[in-house]
C-alpha cells in the first residue's frame, strides 16, 4: 500500500481482535474444532522450532532456491525482454509463441521438471526459473514498448547511439514496469519452490508443511504456513525498499499493483 | 487470437504502458514454437525417457482416452474449475461491494483481507486437507479460496470509485434495493468484477491442477501424477498439453463472457 506514515489503526485492531477471539474460543476450550490449534500454540510451535534450530536449514533451503531461481530468471527475462522490446521485428515473430507458453498452468510443468531432473534441487530451480522468467520477460517487453515516443524522439534529436539510447532513455523509462515484473517473479519463484517441495523434492519448508499435515501435527503445520507467508511478505517488502532507492522510480508512478 | 490472450493492461502498471501494449501480437509469432515442435518431431524418438516426440504424446493421449480415464478426468477438472469460479465471483463481488461501499468496514477489514490474500494459496492446501479430507468439496473450497481475492479486492476498488451521481439518481428514482442492485450497481461494477475474474481464472486453473496432483484421486492433475510416477513421459507431455488447453480455454471463456456481459449490461450499453 502506501508509506508507513499512514498506518490503518482500526484495521490492525480488527485483525488483532480476530486473533484474540480465536485464542479465547479455542484456547480456553469454549469451542473445539478438531485439529484447529489456538494462535498461542502456533506461536509456541514456531518458537520451539526456532529454539531447536530445526527450522533454519529448511528456511535456508527454500529461500536459497527462490532467490537463485529469481536471479537466473531475472537475467534471462530482462535480457530477452529488452531484445524483444527494442526490436519490433523480433516481437512480431515470437511474441505469440511466448504468450502461448506463458499461459500454460505452472503446476503442469512440475512432472516435466521431475522427469528431467529427478528428486533434486535442480528440479526445483528449473521449475521456478521457467515460471518466473515469463513474468519478468513479458513485463520488460511491456515496459520497453510502453516508452513514450516523445522520449525516443529526444534521443534521436540528441543523436544518441543505440547503446546510449537504451541506457539513458529506454531503461529508466521502462523501470517501473520492469520492477513490477521482478516483484511478481520473486513471489512466483518462492511459490514454485514451495510447491515443488510439497509435491516432489523432499526438502525445505514446503516438504515440512506437508510432513506435519500428514502427521496431523497441526500446530507445527500452521507454524510452517506462517513462516512461508511471512517469507513472501518480507521478500516483497525488501524488494520494494530496494526499488525505492533507485532514483526517479517513485516520481514516475511506478511500483503499483 | 484476441479472445485467447488475456488483456495486458491489467497486469502491467504505469500510466504510459496501457496505450501501446494493448496491441495484441500478430499470430505469425506462433511460427517459432511450431517450428520447434516440428524439429522435435524429426529429431526425437518415441521411446526417449526425457524427450519423447510430439506424435507419441498424441498416441499416449488416445491410449488414455481408450482406457476411459481421460474424459472423466477432464470433466471432473472442468466442473471443479467452473463451480469454483462461479462461487468465487459471486462471493467476491458481493463481499467486495459491501466492503467497498462502507468506508468504516473498508478501513476495518482491509488489513485482514490483504493479509489473507498475501498468504500463498498453494501452501494453504495442506490446511484444507486436514480439515476437509480429500473430497471434491475440498478441492472446490480451496480453489474458491485462492481465486476469490482478486475478484473481491477489484470489486472493492470499483465500489469505492462508484460515481455518487449514480447512487443519487437511484435514490431520486425511488428504486427499491433490488432494482438498485440490478440496474445500477451491477452494470457499473461489471468492468471491475471482470478485471478480477481475469486475474483469478489462471489462478483457479493452477490451483485445481495442484489439488488434484496432491490428492491423486480425481481430475487431470491425478492423471499427470500417475503418468509421472510410472515414468510414462509421453503421457506426461500429452497431459501438459491438455492442461495448457485448459489454461487457454478458461482465459478465452472469461473473455467471451466478459464481452457478452459488457455488451448487454455494461456501462454505456444503451439500455435506458
Amino acid at each position: 500500500m502506501t508509506s508507513i506514515r499512514r498506518i490503518n489503526g482500526p484495521g490492525l485492531m480488527v485483525a488483532a481482535l480476530l486473533l484474540v477471539l480465536w485464542q479465547a474460543l479455542i484456547g480456553s476450550g469454549l469451542a473445539t474444532i478438531e485439529y484447529l490449534p489456538a494462535p498461542a500454540s502456533i506461536a509456541r510451535a514456531i518458537w520451539s522450532l526456532a529454539a531447536q534450530g530445526q527450522i533454519f536449514p529448511e528456511l535456508a533451503h527454500t529461500l536459497g532456491v527462490a532467490l537463485l531461481a529469481w536471479a537466473i530468471a531475472a537475467v534471462i527475462g530482462l535480457s530477452l525482454g529488452l531484445l524483444l522490446g527494442c526490436s519490433p521485428f523480433a516481437w512480431r515473430h515470437t511474441m505469440a509463441s511466448i504468450e502461448l507458453l506463458r499461459s500454460m498452468p505452472s503446476v503442469a510443468f512440475v512432472p516435466v521438471s521431475l522427469l528431467l531432473f529427478g528428486f533434486s534441487v535442480k528440479m526445483e530451480l528449473a521449475l521456478a526459473v521457467y515460471i518466473a522468467q515469463w513474468l519478468i520477460l513479458v513485463n520488460t517487453v511491456d515496459g520497453v514498448r510502453g516508452v513514450t515516443p516523445q522520449l525516443l524522439e529526444v534521443a534521436r534529436m540528441l543523436r544518441m547511439s543505440r547503446l546510449e539510447r537504451t541506457v539513458k532513455i529506454v531503461l529508466p523509462a521502462a523501470m517501473p514496469v520492469m520492477l513490477v515484473g521482478l516483484r511478481l517473479g520473486l513471489t512466483v519463484s518462492l511459490v514454485m519452490a514451495v510447491v515443488s517441495e510439497m509435491i516432489c523434492n523432499p526438502a525445505g519448508l514446503g516438504y515440512q508443511l506437508v510432513f506435519e499435515q500428514r502427521a496431523l501435527q497441526t500446530d507445527r503445520m500452521f507454524a510452517y504456513l506462517a513462516v512461508i507467508g511471512a517469507l513472501g511478505i518480507l521478500l516483497n517488502a525488501a524488494l520494494l525498499l530496494v526499488a525505492r532507492l533507485i532514483p526517479g522510480v517513485e516520481r514516475r508512478g511506478g511500483l503499483a499493483a | 487470437m484476441r479472445a485467447v490472450l488475456p488483456r495486458r493492461a491489467s497486469r502491467t502498471a504505469g500510466p504510459q504502458s496501457a496505450r501501446k501494449t494493448s496491441k495484441v501480437p500478430p499470430l505469425r509469432g506462433v511460427v517459432p514454437f511450431l517450428l520447434f515442435l516440428c524439429l522435435w518431431q524429426l529429431v526425437g524418438t518415441d521411446d526417449s525417457v526425457f524427450y519423447p516426440r510430439p506424435s507419441s504424446w498424441l498416441q499416449a493421449l488416445s491410449l488414455l482416452s481408450r482406457q476411459g480415464v481421460l474424459w472423466p478426468a477432464t470433466w471432473s477438472t472442468l466442473t471443479t474449475l467452473a463451480l469454483s469460479m462461479v462461487v468465487a465471483t459471486l462471493v467476491g463481488a458481493a463481499v467486495g461491494y459491501l466492503v467497498g461501499r462502507s468506508p468504516p468496514a473498508d478501513r476495518a477489514l482491509l488489513p485482514t483481507l490483504e493479509f489473507l490474500r498475501a498468504t500463498p494459496a498453494a501452501a494453504v492446501v495442506p490446511v484444507f486437507l486436514v480439515f476437509m479430507g480429500f473430497g471434491r468439496d475440498m478441492a472446490i473450497t480451496v480453489v474458491t479460496f485462492a481465486s476469490v481475492w482478486p475478484i473481491l479486492l477489484n470489486t472493492r476498488a470499483g465500489a469505492r470509485a462508484l460515481n455518487p451521481v449514480l447512487m443519487d439518481s437511484a435514490r431520486s428514482l425511488h428504486l427499491g434495493p433490488w432494482a438498485r442492485i440490478t440496474k445500477i450497481v451491477i452494470p457499473a461494477l461489471m468492468p471491475s468484477i471482470f478485471l478480477g475474474v481475469r486475474v483469478a481464472a489462471p489462478v483457479a486453473v493452477v490451483m485445481t491442477l495442484l489439488v488434484e496432483f496432491i490428492v491423486q484421486f480425481y481430475g487431470v492433475g491425478s492423471l499427470i501424477a500417475a503418468a509421472q510416477r510410472d515414468y510414462a513421459s509421453a503421457a506426461v507431455y500429452g497431459l501438459v498439453v491438455v492442461a495448457g488447453i485448459f489454461g487457454l480455454g478458461v482465459n478465452s471463456m472469461v473473455a467471451l463472457v466478459e464481452s457478452f456481459c459488457l455488451r448487454h449490461h455494461g456501462p454505456g450499453s444503451g439500455r435506458r
